[in-house]
């Protein structure tokens, strides 16, 4: 038989298979996400807007549990504290990343070790790491007090860092730049390591010093990966609970905030809901000012 | 001059390197120490133990715990005291010996195996057929799809949490053991689709399709191509996708400390250990050596796929 023959006789029926076969591929993928989290998320509007009782019934009470949560002083207290630590581990991440990235794109003796070892506080668990942090910052025992009270006398006497809500903040941040670092780094990297040599070599010739290459070569190359990297961060750190909350509970950003007004106490499961979503749109306006604003795309 | 200034700069920058790196492992560090030091040693700052302690990787990993030796006195108090029955001499003694206040990491450790591993296996299955579909077919609402998936990037873990809790509780998943674990799989399954579509996606359309081709033009079907061509050749995408999936849902707390409160038996390690934390005193050394017998495993696999890893991620699916 004539296989062009055959092509051509199923040519409308071999597009319809393809687009059925297509979709019947995707389609345990849609379905899941579909029901997982579309609709959990309208979902979780609706209950929003109700009294939500886990045992039976919900009682719809309009927007008092927006107005419950507006009108508390400890929520703003925790808008307060997600801005400080979004703006700050965003800032401190990328910069880091980027100063980290310029030295692993020099040639040094073992720098494949180097580059494997600055990724571990990426790679490991935040469940197994946030306890050593803790024990550096424990009063007792930590090596921070030791230096910084023992040695430095820098506090007049040993504290709970960690305990004490205004100085557990730059712990957290701390903590997070430390275990975000190495992803902005690697993104980094990988584009320096595709910018063209030859423009440095030209760039020498015409008499460039350092700062002016990187200004002029490197910062444009590298603009828009650092770009995309803020905004992966500012979403990511925006809904950061587990490197907060296991580190610490005295730091309330909303995401901690939400969880202890909704799984503990009196579980107020309509408030945590307002609070999800006001926390949702708030990340939209976030990124809107930081597209807008900021990249000016 | 010029010798001098370079010998400065290549001293900065050495400095600059060991600053990095030590910020970087001194965690890790600080954990490998004092999961080996005795408790009189802990408040010392040097990381090197005075003494090694190997008493807390022992009772974790239940060496020579069989029987618990009973304290002296305990013991010349039972032989010193006549008037005792021998049934509460028993009493006592298995009140001493008891175990089961020691923290069965083994059970906790299976647990997120499996759980990691289940969802990890299903995702990635998914993502073969449906990354296949949105990178090599042609149809109507592809790439609708393919951005939808993206979108879901947006939206954090506590947005899911309340509606998602509740849609579980309604639907009595969470009043069984299995059903709880199911619903915890189906969760981390939905939480690492997304990134192992993209991931797969991406990787799938550097795949050559003139091989495709060739093996259509031999009679082989779809299923048959993917089988037999696509999957072979992305062999190590694949793993780390699995890889990548695996450590999201063997890290993952959020869910599992709502979804787990019924049944401590389910108890994953995350759980375990802040547990743990939270309800004993003056245990550094079982807590840091804890800390190291999770972060091994994930460490190993992921040093075991490092090399595909800044390409992969590059690609666009990233999820932390």
């Amino acid at each position: 038989m004539n296989l062009a023959g055959i092509l051509n006789q199923n040519n409308l029926n071999r597009q319809q298979r393809e687009s059925v076969l297509g979709w019947a591929l995707i389609l345990p993928a849609v379905l899941i996400i579909l029901s997982l989290i579309l609709y959990p998320i309208i979902y979780n509007i609706y209950l929003s807007f109700f009294d939500v009782n886990l045992e039976g019934g919900n009682t719809y009470i309009g927007l008092d549990n927006y107005s419950n949560v507006v009108f508390d002083s400890v929520f703003w207290n925790s808008v307060y504290t997600t801005i400080l630590y979004v703006l700050f581990t965003t800032i401190g991440t990328t910069l880091l990343g980027l100063i980290v990235a310029l030295a692993m794109n020099k040639e040094f003796p073992l720098r494949g070790l180097v580059r494997s070892l600055i990724l571990l506080p990426y790679v490991a668990p935040v469940i197994s790491v946030v306890f050593a942090w803790k024990f550096i910052f424990d009063p007792v025992n930590g090596i921070f007090m030791d230096i910084t009270y023992e040695k430095l006398g820098m506090f007049s006497e040993r504290f709970n860092m960690i305990g004490t809500p205004e100085y557990a903040v730059w712990v957290a941040i701390l903590f997070s730049i430390w275990k975000g670092f190495p992803f902005a780094y690697l993104m980094i990297l990988s584009r320096l390591q595709a910018i063209d040599a030859t423009l440095y070599e030209a760039a020498e010739i015409d008499g460039a010093n350092r700062w002016e290459k990187f200004k002029s070569i490197t910062f444009p190359e590298v603009y828009f990966v650092v770009g995309a990297i803020v905004l992966l961060r500012i979403i990511w750190n925006f809904n950061k609970f587990e490197d907060i909350y296991l580190l610490t509970r005295n730091v309330k950003v909303l995401a901690v905030y939400t969880y202890f007004k909704a799984f503990t106490g009196y579980m107020e499961m309509g408030q945590g809901a307002s609070l999800a979503v006001i926390q949702f749109l708030l990340l939209i306006g976030f990124i809107l000012f930081y597209v807008k604003r900021v990249l000016k795309w | 001059m010029v010798k001098n200034k370079s010998f400065l700069n290549r001293a900065g920058f050495f400095l600059l390197v060991m600053a990095i790196v030590l910020f970087s492992i001194f965690p890790f560090i600080q954990m490998l120490s004092t999961s080996l030091k005795y408790q009189w040693d802990w408040g010392n700052p040097s990381l090197i133990p005075t003494q090694i302690n190997l008493e807390a990787y022992k009772e974790l990993l239940n060496i020579g715990q069989g029987e618990v030796e009973l304290h002296e006195s305990v013991q010349n108090l039972i032989d010193e005291t006549p008037d005792i029955t021998k049934a509460q001499k028993k009493a006592i003694i298995a009140k001493f010996r008891d175990t089961s206040s020691v923290f069965p990491f083994f059970r906790y450790f299976g647990n997120s195996l499996i759980l990691a591993t289940i969802a990890a296996l299903l995702s990635v299955s998914i993502a073969i057929l449906g990354a296949y579909s949105f990178s090599r077919m042609q149809y109507k609402g592809r790439s609708t799809i393919q951005r939808g998936v993206l979108f879901v990037y947006m939206f954090g873990g506590m947005l899911l949490l309340i509606p998602l809790y509740k849609m579980f509780v309604s639907l009595g998943f969470l009043s069984t053991k299995t059903g709880t674990f199911t619903s915890l799989i189906v969760i981390y399954l939905v939480q690492t689709l997304p990134v192992s579509l993209y991931m797969l996606g991406n990787y799938f359309r550097t795949i050559s399709f003139s091989i495709e081709e060739a093996a259509m033009i031999e009679g082989a079907g779809r299923f048959e191509t993917i089988w037999k061509i696509i999957v072979p050749l992305s062999a190590s995408a694949i793993v780390t996708v699995f890889v990548y999936s695996f450590m999201i849902a063997w890290n993952e707390y959020l869910y599992a400390s709502v979804f787990l409160r019924g049944f401590e038996r389910l108890h994953t390690l995350p759980i375990g250990l802040q547990t743990l934390y939270y309800s004993k005193n003056a245990i550094w050394d079982r807590i840091m050596a804890a800390s190291m017998l999770t972060a091994v495993p994930v460490i190993v696999l992921f040093m075991s796929i490092q090399k595909n890893l800044a390409g992969g991620m590059s690609a666009g699916g990233v999820k932390e």
